[in-house]
């Protein structure tokens, strides 16, 4: 028998209770019927098959309790519930859905086995969580989005798929504004009530760019004069004796702060230091 | 008394800078994400300024001090928030963090610290605002700025009326400090009884010590961190090593080694997260009541060796917690999923063995030390 499910919280908590009643059972993940059928014809495979998670949502409350068990523990305030905790590894490129399955089935309810990193495997698995929950974080940090008519956008890049927790966490920040993150040729847009559209929407960035927002006087300066703004703050909170280039190269990662004019400026600073003999003083 | 006034001829950039240099050593790392690093490695969160730093206070230490020739510079309530607002929507910080030079007397400028609390708050902001307040607020105020401040408290400084009187001479430490820090406890203990669950701000005790500018040892710093923990709920003290400025009483005063505020943070957690006590400290002081440039925890752990080695398979948490190397989410780990077969499970679960190891006992293996080596040759 294969079981076959989709790469979705609820797909893997389905596929987890038919492998718990079917253990011998193979698994095969996709992200819709047709990946399913592809992969089958693939491998050329005539087992019986049972599609998990496919069809309209299958309720899956009374499964997370049988599966993650009746009082998932933590082991610190940072990590995340288990329904989160699959849903962020869901997100990493490296993860395996289906071992994630077997990793589940394994605990036998005992989710603090997923965060002990006891096993050789959950210890993976809670590196690929924290993997993506880093870089949501590091795009919490260093995005700099601007107003593009009257919107809210900024462009992310990202080797995981983070982009629409991305933009619920910038849509919580401003309320009051429409925000739009674009990642490659998708996009989201978040408080989309204010422009008409649902309140958070997956779109295209083809989309986003045709939208329009209403004015607002946000009070908000254009963006040069933000940034010369900004460097001045920057420039005065160093403090020259404690300077600790390591440290904040390792906080302030250069692959991440390329993205935007104004972390790369602060990356450089940080490598560089802060020039403190400028044009200014020769004039 | 402060006789100079702003200069009115500053541009905002030129003031904005010299006001947020005024705050460059304070510390508010306590919202959630860090928006940018300098290159001290010191982590940007908040937009850090004062409102201004023509002050009229006398404090020892402070390059602000009234007497002090310096350039003075003021922004408006107004300006403030703009400058919150462009920075907040440009994502380079989380919101604010507001201190001040004495304006007048402490209600003044308390009143404009909470206008520009006001004006956010009115135009929707949502982010984070920690207000240092003056010595001396009313309670009013302190009830006022409640409504709007994430945190907000007046800085302790120091440990004693005494010391207090010998570098803040304008200000009575029990009453213009102890006092309000009270207060603010009271204030918040009241509204998270208020309004529990229902989303709205409710306020943390905040405060900062001078660390050097005085003559007190570390011993009375961690009692009275403590006994602020106790009394008064302090989540978390902040220090500041002492730096003297010149044209200042205490320009000629030696300046406090970096080491020893990080020496007092770690001690501040082990009292704020591993269940230490103030009077456990008492044996790892040096004849003068200071801490030496070592990490404190292992400090009483070698102290205490009669403690050691604890079973990690059958120890309380609060007994794991006393071993170098494993703090509390690895604490938890071990109590969660013991039993633990091998040091290699301990260190996935993230202790420090090379730390720890002396200090453990696992499935009745231990690390031999010269004494039990010694003790079994006998």
């Amino acid at each position: 028998m294969i079981i076959a499910f989709k790469v979705s919280v609820n797909g893997v908590l389905l596929a987890c209770a038919k492998l718990k009643e079917k253990p011998e059972a193979e698994l095969m993940f996709a992200n819709n019927k047709h990946e399913i059928m592809q992969k089958l014809q693939f491998s050329n495979v005539r087992d019986e098959m049972i599609y998990l998670g496919f069809d309209r949502q299958s309720q899956t409350s009374g499964l997370i309790t049988e599966i993650l068990g009746k009082h998932p523990a933590r082991m610190s305030r940072t990590d995340p519930a288990p329904i989160k905790y699959i849903d962020l590894i869901l997100r990493n490129r490296d993860a395996n859905p289906a071992e994630l399955v077997r990793l589940l089935v394994s605990c036998c309810g005992k989710m603090e086995m997923l965060y002990s990193k006891k096993t050789q495997l959950a210890r993976r698995y809670y590196r690929y969580m924290r993997d993506v929950s880093a870089s949501w974080q590091r795009l919490c940090m260093l995005a700099r989005p601007c107003f593009i008519n009257g919107i809210l956008t900024v462009r992310i890049d990202s080797r995981n798929d983070v982009g629409d927790i991305f933009c619920r966490w910038l849509a919580k920040k401003n309320p009051d504004v429409p925000v739009a993150v674009i990642h490659g040729k998708d996009a989201w847009v978040g408080n989309g009530k204010l422009i008409g559209l649902g309140g958070f929407i997956k779109t295209t960035a083809k989309f986003i760019e045709n939208l329009k927002g209403p004015e607002l006087d946000t009070g908000i300066e254009t963006d040069i004069e933000v940034e010369e703004l900004w460097d001045i703050f920057y420039d005065s909170q160093m403090i020259e004796t404690r300077r600790n280039r390591t440290l904040a190269k390792k906080m302030q990662p250069k692959g991440v702060s390329d993205l935007y004019g104004m972390t790369k400026k602060d990356r450089y600073k940080v490598e560089h230091g802060i020039a403190n003999c400028t044009l200014d003083r020769f004039i | 008394m402060n006789n100079q006034k702003p200069k009115p001829h500053l541009t905002l950039h030129e003031r904005m800078r010299v006001l947020s240099e005024g705050t460059r050593y304070d510390s508010c790392n306590q919202t959630a994400v860090c928006h940018a690093f300098g290159p001290d490695g010191r982590c940007i969160q908040l937009y850090k300024t004062l409102l201004t730093n023509s002050c009229a206070g006398e404090c020892a230490y402070c390059p602000n001090r009234s007497t002090r020739k310096t350039l003075r510079a003021s922004l408006t309530p107004k300006e403030i928030a703009k400058i919150t607002w462009s920075f907040y929507r440009k994502n380079t910080v989380e919101g604010l963090f507001l201190s001040s030079g004495i304006i007048g007397d402490a209600e003044k400028t308390s009143m404009q610290q909470l206008e520009v609390a006001e004006l956010l708050r009115r135009s929707g902001f949502t982010g984070y605002i920690h207000i240092r307040v003056m010595p001396g607020t009313p309670k009013y105020l302190l009830e006022q700025i409640a409504d709007h401040a994430n945190k907000f408290g007046v800085n302790a400084e120091t440990t004693s009326a005494l010391n207090y009187s010998e570098i803040c001479p304008n200000f009575d430490y029990n009453n213009d400090v102890l006092t309000r820090l009270q207060w603010t406890h009271d204030l918040i203990k009241k509204k998270r009884s208020e309004t529990r669950y229902t989303g709205q701000i409710i306020g943390a005790n905040d405060t900062q010590f001078v660390v050097g500018a005085v003559s007190e040892p570390d011993r009375d710093i961690i009692r009275t961190v403590h006994g602020f923990m106790n009394k008064y709920a302090l989540m978390r003290p902040y220090f500041m090593s002492f730096d003297p400025v010149p044209d200042t009483p205490l320009e000629n005063s030696t300046p406090s080694p970096k080491w020893r505020e990080h020496r007092l943070y770690q001690a501040s957690f082990l009292l704020k997260d591993y269940g230490c006590k103030a009077s456990d400290f008492d044996d790892i002081f040096n004849e003068n009541g200071f801490l030496t440039n070592d990490d404190p925890k292992m400090r009483l752990a070698c102290t205490h060796s009669d403690y050691f080695p604890v079973d990690v398979n059958c120890a309380r948490r609060e007994e794991l917690l006393l071993v170098p190397g494993i703090g509390p989410i690895s604490a938890n780990r071990i109590m969660q999923t013991r039993p633990i077969a091998s040091e290699q499970e301990l260190m996935r679960m993230g202790v420090v063995m090379s730390r720890a190891r002396p200090f453990i006992e696992l499935n009745g293996n231990r690390q031999t030390n010269i004494s039990s080596f010694m003790e079994s040759v006998v």
